[in-house]
């Protein structure tokens, strides 16, 4: 998959994006403002947003407009969250998803 | 207060109903789970000068004018209910809020639709909207090497589109074959403007292997896409495997046409009626749209699917019957509005009509799963598992989803029901109208405990507190 890891934005408009910061199961990660959580994942060059909960099996974007429910990922410690509904902001902390997901114990 | 209007959708048809409404002095209330107004089609980017313009469907005059109206837009805004009076449930911000109105306009538009083939789960297969989606509004490429498979216009638009910006288009995969676009022109130049664009686009793409008559029969990668498999095929879309060939790609964008949503207009009450040509069931309108429900209309692609510019006409003569029923609209002028509409309108449906009979959504297409492909993706069965529920009595769609779990996660049917009912129809004889519509229960998009239990008391209560909580999202 390394072949499609970064370099997914337009090389033409990425400079003049404002650019958010946050984490992919930990690891720091930056996308363009206004990017949803789903594509900013894609362009980090992660397609595997989650693993199925009886097969295991990867699943990334499949319809992007939030009719599939196939690009669930935990943001913020809460799992089923559509990726593509909802817009990258700073500090965000998204987690692909295992099978049924779990909430974050809270602190 | 309870609101004249709501309208669900602020896509082409919800928008133009809206502004049809807004010029008869109607200020109604557009709901949208989406971050901006303009649907699926007319999407806006978050950031301007983002990706560049398409040369169609731009909708610029459209989106001006909606933004000129004086109306109230809840974006952001998902109805999960529908309940007495008219009332809707939503989210949003994660807080509940009801929403009643005397009219309802349902303009909820279309998904895609594609039937289950080997492979069609795996990351990097996705819609050619989803594409556009990410190329339009997200700066962001769905691939490096994208192979473009299915049936219809809308892949050469989205071919076009990936190549601005630079993505390697390998081909374009389509079951129709050339002859059979060619017998449908007369019924297309119905509309020559987009006959017209059509030709532009092909000439645009001239340089892409276009395949007439294949169709994508496997997605093979380990993690991810890494080679699509085609085939030439027969009239009913059944592929010639002896003549598979294999392109390395790391993306394939398949569609077969669009299916419409009318999860709404089923928790409404909506008689449904199957037309095969409009994406499947779709509510039963009178010819001012209005269901079988009193107050509750429909229009654009969500109703039956018949292309954006179809969706403005039927939301502007929507808008036009309700402003005529809620008094502020005599008669008169109603029907010399009307007339010109009406007349688009038919120009329009025979050029769908055309486009349909080419682009349909062949036989064949069902048995591009085997027994061990998945066909419902959220609860992981296979067309086996599937065939064995049918095989134990699960002959319409409601049974066997009791049988065998089909249609039950999170999608609640959406993706597979078009593909189960066709299996229902293989195996029992039957038509896939026979197999019924898929049922539907409220919340129809997920909602947390939470935000069920965030309610403005004042939403519920006191009515006015509804128009308080819509006053204070617009802020």
């Amino acid at each position: 998959m390394s072949d499609l890891s970064r370099n997914h934005f337009h090389a033409a408009s990425a400079a003049r994006e404002p650019v958010v910061r946050f984490t992919i199961n930990g690891q720091e990660s930056s996308a363009g403002a206004g990017t949803s959580v789903a594509a900013a994942l894609w362009a980090a060059g992660r397609r595997a947003l989650r693993l199925t909960t009886q097969r295991g099996e990867p699943r990334g974007i499949f319809c992007g407009m939030g009719v599939c429910f196939d690009c669930l990922v935990e943001i913020d410690g809460c799992p089923n969250v559509r990726a593509c509904r909802i817009a990258i902001k700073e500090g965000m902390r998204v987690r692909t998803q295992q099978g049924a997901g779990s909430w974050e114990e809270a602190p | 207060m309870r609101h004249p209007v709501a309208i669900v959708g602020a896509g082409p048809a919800g928008m133009s109903a809206a502004i049809t409404l807004a010029q008869s002095g109607v200020r109604p209330v557009v709901i949208d789970e989406n971050p901006r107004a303009g649907g699926q089609i007319y999407r806006q980017p978050e950031v301007a000068a983002h990706a560049p313009a398409p040369p169609a469907a731009t909708g610029t005059r459209l989106l001006r004018q909606f933004a000129e109206a004086d109306l109230e837009l809840l974006c952001g805004a998902s109805v999960w209910g529908f309940f007495q009076d008219r009332r809707l449930a939503l989210v949003r911000d994660g807080k509940s809020l009801t929403v009643e109105a005397q009219h309802l306009i349902l303009a909820p538009g279309a998904y895609e639709y594609l039937p289950p083939f080997p492979g069609w789960t795996l990351p990097g297969v996705m819609t050619p909207g989803a594409a556009q989606g990410l190329v339009k509004t997200m700066n962001v490429l769905p691939g490096r090497r994208v192979l473009l498979a299915g049936t219809g216009p809308f892949l050469l638009v989205v071919a076009d589109q990936l190549q601005r910006v630079g993505i390697d288009v390998a081909g374009i995969v389509e079951t129709a074959s050339r002859r059979e676009v060619l017998r449908a022109l007369p019924a297309l130049l119905a509309r020559p403007g987009l006959v017209w664009q059509g030709i532009r686009l092909h000439l645009r793409l001239r340089r892409l292997p276009f395949f007439w008559k294949h169709v994508l029969i496997e997605a093979r990668g380990a993690d991810s896409v890494q080679e699509a498999v085609i085939a030439p095929c027969d009239g009913d879309g059944r592929p010639d495997v002896s003549r598979a060939r294999t392109i390395a790609v790391d993306t394939i964008c398949a569609g077969y046409g669009f299916v419409p949503r009318i999860q709404l207009a089923q928790l409404a009450g909506c008689r449904l009626q199957f037309r095969e040509g409009l994406g499947g069931w779709v509510p039963e309108v009178d010819e001012d749209f209005e269901t079988s429900v009193e107050g509750v209309w429909t229009a654009g692609d969500g109703g039956g699917v018949s292309g954006a510019l179809a969706a403005e006409v039927e939301g502007a003569l929507a808008g036009l019957a309700v402003a005529q029923r809620l008094g502020v609209l005599d008669r008169k002028t109603y029907e010399g509005k009307r007339r010109p509409l009406r007349r688009r309108l038919n120009g329009l449906r025979r050029f769908r009509d055309g486009l349909q009979r080419a682009f349909r959504l062949r036989s064949g297409l069902t048995d591009l799963a085997n027994s061990a492909t998945l066909v419902c993706r959220c609860e992981e069965l296979t067309r086996g598992q599937i065939e064995e529920g049918i095989a134990s009595g699960g002959t319409d769609v409601r049974t066997l989803k009791v049988i065998s779990r089909v249609g039950m996660g999170p999608c609640q049917g959406m993706m597979c029901w078009p593909a189960t009912a066709r299996l229902i129809a293989a195996r029992t004889g039957r038509t896939v109208e026979a197999a019924g519509p898929p049922s539907t229960r409220p919340p129809i998009v997920p909602v947390s405990l939470g935000e069920l239990i965030d309610v403005d008391q004042a939403t519920n209560s006191h009515p006015e507190g509804t128009a308080a909580v819509v006053e204070r999202g617009m802020a």
